[in-house]
Formats: C-alpha cells, structure tokens, sequence
C-alpha cells in the first residue's frame, strides 16, 4: 500500500543502470539517473500526498532479516522522516541537474551518487537501529569516491578525512547501539525495543550509550569542534557532491542524533542538555566568525553550513516540541539553501572562472557577466541569513523561540549567531557578484574569453531548489503538519518530558 | 474594507514582482507600473481612512502545537494615519523618481526596489501582531539594502548599504529577543490582546526598543543613517523622512501599552540625547544630503523623546483623572509633519543636485534663489517648517513636544529647546550657504530648475508642510491619534510659545550673521577648537565602530581562523594520524622481507611460548 521503500529499490537499481548504460554513453547515464531520481522523488511526493500524519512510525515493511539475533529489516515512516525523504528527493534530483556536464566516467558517477542516494532514503526509512546502521554505512561509503575522483582542490585529503571521520562516528554509534543492544538481552535492535528496554537502564548506563550514539552521529552533523571534515569535505567534493553532502548527508546524523540517540536514551539526553547546546552554540558563532575571514568562495559557505547546522543541534538540545519542529524544519531548509549556495559557487561560478579566490571574483564584475547565477545566489543567500519568505525564517525563528522557552541564555546566544551570517553573508555576496573591474590592481580582472551561458539543466536545478525554500518559507506548515503529529508519539513525549515517563 | 486594506498591501508586492520577472530590462515600463503601484496606493490608503471603518482580521501562518504565529491586520486610527502619510509622501517620491532617476542604467531595479519597500513598509503599519511586523521589519531592512546599496559599483555606496543592513539588524536582534519574551511571557503578541492583558515588565519593552533604535537611528545605532545617503536621493526622502526611520516611532506608538515608567524613562533619554547629539553633528557638515541626515536624526531623537515622556493627567468626561498617553499624540504628531517637511526637504536637495549636475558641497553651491526658483521657495517653506517658524507645521508638532517636555521633565525641556536653537542655526546655514550669496562654482553657475515631475511633488509636499500642523483641519477619522496630542493652557501656553519664539530669533539669528555665503565654513574660521570639537564628536562613534570590526571582530576571527587551521584541522588531527601512522610505520618495520629475520621472530616466538608453557614465564 504504500510505496516509500520504492524510493531505495529505484535508486540502487538506478545505480546499476546508470553503471550499464555509462558503458555506453556518459548522455544515457544521465537521463537514466535523472529519470531514477525522478521517479524516486515522484513516488516520495505521491505517498506525501496520501500520508495521514499521526503520532508514532507506521510500519510499511517487517519482516525478519537475522532472526537468530533479533535483526529484522522494519521501515517505517512518521512525518519527521518523510519530511527528510522530499528533502532528499529535491536534493538528488538537483544534484544531478547540476552535474550534467560530468563526462569522465559518467556512468560510475552517477552509479556511486545514486547509492548514496539509495543508502539515503534507507535511513530515513528505518526502524530498526540495525538496518539504519547498514544504509548509514552504505551512504558513506561513496562519498569517498565521489570526492577523491571527481574532486577538486586537495581531494584526497578532502575524501579521506571526510571517510575516516565519518568512520569514527560510525564505530562510535556501534559500540553504543551494541552496548545497548547486550544490556537488553540481545533480543531486538528495533528502535521501539530499544527505547522500552532503556527504561530500565542504569542511569550511568544510559548516560554513557547517549554519549557514544550521540556523539557518533553528531561528527557527521558537524557538531563543534568534530566539525572539520566539513569545510575541507565541501570544498574538495564534486559540486554535487558537495550538495549531497551538505543537503541531505549532515542531515544523516542530525537525524540520527534525534531517531535513535534522543528517543532510545532521553535519559541521556536530559543529561547531556547542557553540554551539547553549549557546543552548539559554539558551533554558530564560530564557525560564522571563521566563514567571516575566508578567502576561498567555498569554504565561507562550507563554515556556513556548520554554523547552519549548529542551530539544528541546538534545537535539538532544547528538546520542546517548538523547537524539535524548528530543527527538523532547519534540516529541511538548511538541505535545500546549501545546496542551492554550493551548486552557485561550485557549478555555475568555479566551473565558469576556474577560481574560487574571493579577491579574483571581485575584479570580476559577475552579476552583469553571469547574471542569473547572481540573482539566485542573492536568493540563497538572503534564505540562508534568515530572510522572511524563504524557509530559513520560520525554521530559525522557531527554534529561538522553542529555546528560549528553555534556556533564554541559549536564545541569546543563538540570535548573536543570526547577526554573524548575515555579516559574512552579505560580505560574500557583495564581493563575489558585486565587486567591480576598477579594482582590479594586477589581478586577472575580466575572463579572457566570454563565460559560457548558464545551461537549461542548471536553471533547471535552481529553479526546483528556490522554489522549495519560498514555498516553505511561504507555507511551512505544510512540513509542520507532518513533523507536529510525530513529535506526539509516546518515543517523543519522553523526550520532550526530558526521559521522566 | 479589509479586502481594500490588504489590496493596498499586496499592490505593491505585484508590482515589485512584475518588474523582477519581466520588467528587468524594460526601465520606463518599470518606472510606470511602480508609479502607477504607489498612485494606487496613496489612493486606497485616503479612502480607506476616510471610510472611517476600522477592523481586525487575521488567519494563521504557522502553527506549532499550542503556539502558532498569524498574519492579520489591524487598522485603526494610528495605522489609518500611518498609512496616509507611507501612501501620500511615497507617491510624491515615485513621482519624483521618474525625473531624478531617468537616466539611470538601473532603473527597473530601482524602482522594483522602490516596489518592494513600500510593500515593506505597509506591511509593519498593518501588522495586527508583533511577528508580523518582524516580518516586514526584515523585509523593510533587506530592501533598504537594495535601495541605499543601488549604485553598488560605489564602493562607499556598496558598503553604506551593508552599514545599514547590520546596523538594523543588531538593532533586529533585541526586538526578536524581546518578541519571544513577550510571547512566552504573555502567551501572546497579539497588539489587541495585549492591550486588554500583560505582565508588567522592563525588559520586553527595552528589548522590543532596540528594534526601533536600529531602524530609527537612535544613539548608539545612528551610525548607518548618514552613510545611508549614498543612496540616491529619492530613496534618502523615502527612508529617512517617511518611512523606514518612522517606522521605529510607529513600532512603539504600536506597543505603548507595554510601557512601564523605567523603560519610559531609558527611551526619553536616548532620544532627548540623540536629538542633541545629531544637531551638533550637522553644523559640521558640508553635504547638503547630510546636514538633512543629521536633521533627520536629531527630529528622530525629539519623536522618540516624546514618547518616552509619556503621558499626562487629563480629565475624562466624568470628571476623573486619567492618564492620556500624549507621548504617543504629540510623537505621532511630530512624526507627521515631519515625514512631510523632511521629504520636501530631500526632494529640493534632490533637485540642487540634479540641477547642480551632482555636486552636494553646499560651500561648492550659492546663489541658487535666482537659478531655481521654485525649489528655492519650496526649500524655504521647509526650512520655515523645520525650525518651527509660527504657524508652519513643524512649529505646532514642536510646541506640542516642548510643552510635554516642560510638563514631565524639565532637563528634557531644556535639552530639546537647545536642540531646537541648534536646529535653526543649521538650517539657516544650510539655506544661506545654498541658495543666498554668489555662485561658487560652474555647477553652481549653471543651475537649472528640472522638469515638472520634479517640481511638482515639491509644489505638493511644501503646501503639505504648512497645513499639517493645524489639527483641526483633518478629517474626524483620526481622533484615535490627534486627541492624544498635549496641548498647553494659560501660563504654560505663553512660557511654551515664547519659548519657542525666543529659540528661532537666536537660532536663525546667530546662523544668518555668523555664516557668510562664502567657500569656507565661518564655524571653522572663527573658532577652530570648537569646529574640531564637533567634527570628532560626529566620528567618535566611527571611530569606535570601525576599531571594533577592524581591530577586534576581524582579529578575533581570524585568530580562530588560525586555530582551526593549526590546532583542530592541524595538529590534532594530523597529529592523531601520525600517531596511527607511526604504529603502520613500527608495524612495517617488522616486515622487512627478510627471511633470516622472520627465523629469528620465530624463534622468539617459541621461546616465550616455551617460557609460559613451562612457567617461567608469568603475567
């Protein structure tokens, strides 16, 4: 009846076929992988349409996977996970409008995006800590590949930083989900098992799982300061990978900091509060400060990002249901505003210039040669400093407010954050579309040839973008009725409740 | 009506993207559509407040459980009044535009810009709710940007419209804090509601005035006003004189009955401070725009004062004593008469200098009464206004402040009635430097009026600026407002009246003989100390400014930059690889490939094998 695990089998048997068909030529792989993630997103927005948000997951497929040690492969969806789903469906598809001009090696290429895509949308799907640890594996594992050869600056420093990091986090997450798993009889990694048996957890005990779970996924949303294979990871990846990575990879562990540490160990989290805001906060102001001074065009939006995603953190910190709701809602938007920023900078500006140097694009006078890449940067980035009418503002404001309700201090903090990106916001965009030739002083002013036009399959992908972050800016409550019900699940409720039942 | 209301909200949206979409290259189709937009609007907004209908209506935006945020509007008689005056001073600058502007290469961009503020703007006057107006509050600040920023290839213009930007937004940073307190404080931010309930506090009040100190320039946020004149000039009189820097004062008319006497207390001395502050940086000041932008400050500091002076005991028809709140009346007011008498005056500088072909050095101008006539006359009735001359509006809304001032605060009194000499010895500078003496330069020289859809709005506007301060002449529809304003009887009328009589003589006097209308500043020539005095009182804050981001936010940064680089990207990371490495590194050494050596390990092997086995060897 319903179709969402569609979206994992079309997108690993996409990649198969792109494989095949790149054999023949890099155009079939394209469109086969195009059409793949098409379908994909169509059958996640056909079961959004029919979805009727209610509290808890509801279980599309159950069936026993390694019966001998309680290991079964249960999907299962609520509003918060199928927001996360559209998102990756916007993301893919975008994704591969941007790197339509790939022609070496294009079908492996698109074989490895779509396997992360696939491994993706698995773990959006789990229930059960198992399989969300499996697709968690098998989404990291092409990044590595994509980024070390598609990718530019230093990407084998890039790839491997951003693999083992990711790989720490995961040893991290499997040695608490296993502890846990043996403290409660080794019967069942089912999510819902889990959080039952966790009840009856020592406090230390739970306290420590938190730590190791949390902790595991929070590396891959760049939580401060296990942030830095972040900015390098950005800047060497692919732009589609970097949008990937950005849009719905960091969206990964925010997720699972929120469906497997938050729910299975609240507990923990009560505990724990403090330290991770305090980081979060951190992780705003600094890595907003530290955009502020870069040089390279892609590293201020790759510090962008971990300031970005620090607010989710923060939000799940907060645990109240406003600010729950704000930070799904921030993955959302932050998903979809970083792509857009990194698809501007990687594609339509590097590609174009062949330099990501903010002192060269500012003797470039770029809003009159690359028009429409300016006029879409200033979109994305007005969303991304919080502007009313783009997804950004409802997502940050209700977060503030949720925080403020539990800590006013963390709100304050949080709002200072506001004021650092729109500074290196508007500085970014004024010196990198808006500079002008007379302040060329020796460096290579206008491109030597004309840029190349801006293809359809690039106005293609912005558009699809911009028009999620206005729509949800316009609407969110067509992603808050969704993520709202889910929040009121028994699972949930005990977070909110700060683990007393 | 509502339908009305929200038509003249939604108008300016379409024409702004109208423009944006399909208009980018087509300038004087642009021009008329904006044009045509703000006819509409001035237009609606009359009728609309003369219907005299008032009404609330909302629906809901975002809802979050229990908590929801809702867009709706709320016309009373302070937003029906608030609106004529965004709707009637933002055509005369439309039209004004369509002269100045003509041969801009942008002007499709300006005037979507132009679109899209008064969309802004409208949207904070109709706000029924503290979030909705944060919303237009934002949208007001982001298209400031557009506007200042419009000449963006000017690095001085590029970087004013950051200034501002940043400046409203530190400003926006207390006013979103002070929302949410609210909010959660009072489990509403409906204006209506909390008018009927709310907790007593300091601190909401306080925070929700950093927004207005951001957007109307208060000390110490003023910074981004002068700069902000690197905009074109229209966008000057629209910002600075109608709308954005009202829209402070507006906001806090909007939330007054959140007041509380300590709040009260901090927003009167900020302003009474910034009204003295910015008079005394304008006589320093040789660029016609911004000696109006000094002017602006300093009668934004008066709007602000007044209403931090709160209100007065009146009696209520029963007979008993009530509290009126004549800060908002007598605010309002000034707020009025302002946005016309400062428009009027931004236009004629506006069209100084587009006679002048764009030199803004007054010592530059001279003897313009001859050459442009009509914007001498128009530019005199202003400065008649603004200095408070009888009978002119700026005299009523003045007497109104100084009368309110001398009722609750006599320190205030003495302060603004200061301000006020100030206020007169610079226009008059201003006025004589400009249009009196000889001309000073080939620009000066050469001077021609401009055409009519320059002359006009000032024809407009300048008649405006002499009948606004009778209060008798409006319509009944805004009693709401005007029965707030103070008015002084018996002993207090005559000390108010010859206050301010004495004020102007001194004021205009001491400027009209001590300044010649020659090429040199006679302030600076008489009494240098003083001169440099002022000039470093004006940058001091520049000054502090800059060494902060300079010198402090940018090190800062930097230094963290460099930590990230070296520490967590560096030595821990790459020192936790080495660390790995070195063991692959031991691990290899190992394995040299020498078939002697593997003997060896396994003969050491055996032996401590052997060893535990036998135990002579034990853990």
């Amino acid at each position: 009846m319903n179709a969402l695990p569609c979206t994992i089998y079309v997108s690993f048997l996409g990649a198969v076929l792109a494989l095949v068909a790149g054999m023949r030529s890099p155009g079939t792989a394209r469109w086969v992988a195009l059409l793949s993630a098409l379908l994909a997103w169509g059958i996640a927005l056909s079961a959004a349409v029919n979805f009727v948000p209610g509290p808890g997951l509801e279980t599309i497929v159950n069936h026993p996977w390694i019966p001998s040690m309680g290991i079964r492969y249960h999907l299962a969806v609520d509003g918060i996970s199928l927001t996360l789903i559209i998102l990756t469906g916007i993301a893919a598809t975008a994704g591969i409008l941007f790197s339509w001009n790939i022609e070496e090696r294009a079908g492996e290429f698109f074989a490895l995006f779509l396997a992360l895509i696939g491994g993706v949308y698995g773990v959006f799907l789990s229930a059960d800590a198992f399989t969300l640890f499996v697709f968690y594996e098998i989404a990291i594992v092409p990044k590595y590949f994509l980024i070390a050869i598609w990718g530019s600056t230093n990407r084998e420093y890039g790839a491997m930083k951003l693999v083992l990091y990711s790989f720490a986090g995961s040893a991290l997450v499997l040695a608490g989900l296993l502890w846990a798993y043996a403290a409660a009889g080794a019967h069942s990694f089912g999510l819902h098992d889990l959080a039952t048996a966790a009840t009856h957890f020592s406090h230390s005990q739970q306290l420590g799982m938190f730590a190791l779970v949390f902790l595991g996924f929070a590396v891959l949303a760049g939580m401060f300061p296990f942030h830095t294979w972040a900015p390098t990871g950005h800047v060497a990846a692919p732009t589609a990978a970097s949008m990937l990575l950005a849009g719905v990879v960091m969206k990964l562990g925010a997720y699972g900091c929120l469906r497997v540490a938050m729910t299975i160990f609240p507990t923990g989290l009560a505990f724990w509060q403090p330290t991770i805001a305090c980081l979060a906060i951190i992780g705003i102001i600094y890595a907003g400060l530290v955009a502020l001074v870069q040089d390279d065009f892609k590293f201020v939006i790759g510090y962008s990002s971990v300031s970005h995603m620090g607010f989710v953190l923060l939000g799940l910190a907060a645990a109240n249901a406003q600010a729950v709701s704000g930070a799904v809602l921030q993955m959302f938007s932050h998903g979809v505003v970083a792509g857009l920023l990194f698809a501007v900078v990687g594609r339509m500006v590097y590609e174009r210039t062949h330099t990501r140097q903010l002192a060269d694009l500012r003797a470039m006078p770029l809003h009159r040669l690359l028009p429409f890449a300016a006029a879409v940067f200033v979109v994305a980035g007005l969303a991304s400093m919080g502007m009313p009418g783009f997804s950004g503002f409802p997502a940050e404001l209700t977060i503030l407010i949720g925080t403020w309700k539990t800590s006013p201090l963390w709100a304050t903090f949080a709002a200072a954050g506001v004021l650092v990106a729109a500074a290196f916001t508007l500085r970014v965009i004024q010196v990198s579309f808006f500079g002008s030739a007379s302040i060329a002083d020796g460096r290579k002013a206008a491109p030597a040839h004309p840029l190349p036009p801006i293809t359809l399959a690039e106005k293609a992908g912005a558009l699809v973008l911009v028009a999620s972050t206005v729509l949800i800016g316009l609407k969110p409550d067509l992603l808050l009725d969704w993520i709202n019900p889910a929040l009121q699940s028994p699972l949930f409720q005990a977070v909110l409740k700060g683990g007393k039942p | 009506m509502p339908q009305h209301a929200v038509l003249v909200l939604v108008l300016p949206l379409i024409s702004a993207a109208v423009i944006a979409l399909f208009l980018r290259r087509a300038g004087a189709v642009a021009a008329t559509v904006s044009v045509l937009a703000a006819t509409a609007i001035a237009t609606i907004a009359v009728i609309l407040a003369l219907h005299g209908e008032r009404f609330e209506r909302s629906f809901e935006w975002l809802r979050l459980g229990g908590f929801s945020v809702s867009l709706g509007i709320k016309f009373d008689d302070l937003a029906a009044l608030m609106l004529c005056v965004v709707g009637v001073v933002g055509l005369c600058i439309h039209v004004f535009s369509l002269g100045y502007m003509r041969d801009d290469a942008a002007r499709a961009r300006y005037f979507g810009g132009l679109s899209i503020f008064m969309f802004s703007m409208i949207g904070i006057v109709l706000a029924d709710n503290l979030f909705m107006m944060f919303i237009f509050w934002e949208l007001v600040g982001f298209s400031s940007y557009v506007l200042i920023g419009h000449w963006h290839e000017k690095q001085s213009a590029s970087d004013a419209a950051k200034k501002a930007f940043i400046a409203n937004r530190v400003g926006d940073f207390g006013f979103l804090l002070g929302i949410v307190m609210c909010y959660w404080s009072n489990g509403t931010v409906n204006l209506t509601a909390l008018g009927s309930q709310h907790v007593y506090s300091t601190l909401i009040p306080l925070l929700l005035f950093c927004g207005a100190v951001g957007k109307s320039a208060q000390l110490p946020l003023q910074v981004w006003l002068p700069d902000a004149m690197e905009g074109p000039t229209p966008v000057s009189a629209l910002i600075h004189a109608a709308t954005m820097v009202a829209a402070g004062v507006y906001m806090l008319c909007r939330i007054h009955v959140l007041m509380v006497p300590e709040a009260l207390n901090v927003i009167m001395w900020t302003g009474t401070v910034t009204a003295l502050y910015a008079a005394l940086c304008a006589i320093t000041q040789n660029d016609i725009k911004k000696v109006l932008a000094y002017s602006t400050l300093s009668q934004l500091g008066y709007m602000v004062a007044a209403f931090g002076l709160g209100s007065l005991p009146q009696l209520d028809e029963r007979g008993r004593m009530v509290a009126m709140a004549a800060g908002v009346g007598a605010a309002m007011f000034h707020l009025t008469t302002h946005a016309c008498f400062k428009a009027l005056l931004f236009l004629g500088s506006g069209s100084v200098i587009h006679g002048c072909h764009h030199e803004q050095d007054i010592f530059k101008m001279g003897g313009l009464a001859k050459r442009m006539p009509l914007t001498f006359v128009t530019f005199t009735i202003g400065v008649a206004a603004i200095i408070g001359l009888p009978f002119l509006a700026g005299f009523f809304s003045k007497d109104a402040i100084l009368f309110l001032a001398f009722a609750n605060n006599k320190a205030v009194f003495a302060v603004l009635a200061f301000t006020a000499v100030l206020t007169a010895l610079y226009m008059i500078r201003l006025w004589k430097l400009t249009f009196l003496g000889t001309a000073r330069s080939d620009h000066a020289a050469h001077a021609h009026e401009g055409g009519l859809t320059l002359t006009s709005p000032l024809v407009v506007l300048a008649a405006f600026s002499i009948l606004a301060g009778y209060t008798g002449i409006y319509p009944k529809v805004f009693s709401g407002v005007f029965e707030l304003i103070p008015e002084a009887h018996g002993s207090a009328h005559t000390i108010i009246f010859a206050t301010s009589l004495a004020v102007l003589v001194i004021g205009v006097a001491t400027g009209y003989l001590l300044y010649a209308s020659g090429p040199a500043d006679s302030l600076a020539q008489k009494s240098p100390g003083l001169f440099g005095g002022l000039v470093a009182l004006k940058n001091s804050f520049d000054v502090a400014y800059n060494y902060y981001v300079a010198k402090i936010q940018q090190r800062f940064a930097m230094l963290l930059n460099f930590l990230e680089q070296i520490f967590l990207a560096g030595l821990i990371i790459r020192g936790l690889a080495g660390v790995v490495g070195l063991f692959g590194l031991g691990a290899r050494a190992l394995h040299t490939g020498n078939l002697n050596a593997y003997v060896y390990w396994f003969l050491f092997g055996v032996v401590v094998l052997w060893g535990f086995a036998t135990g002579a060897l034990a853990f």
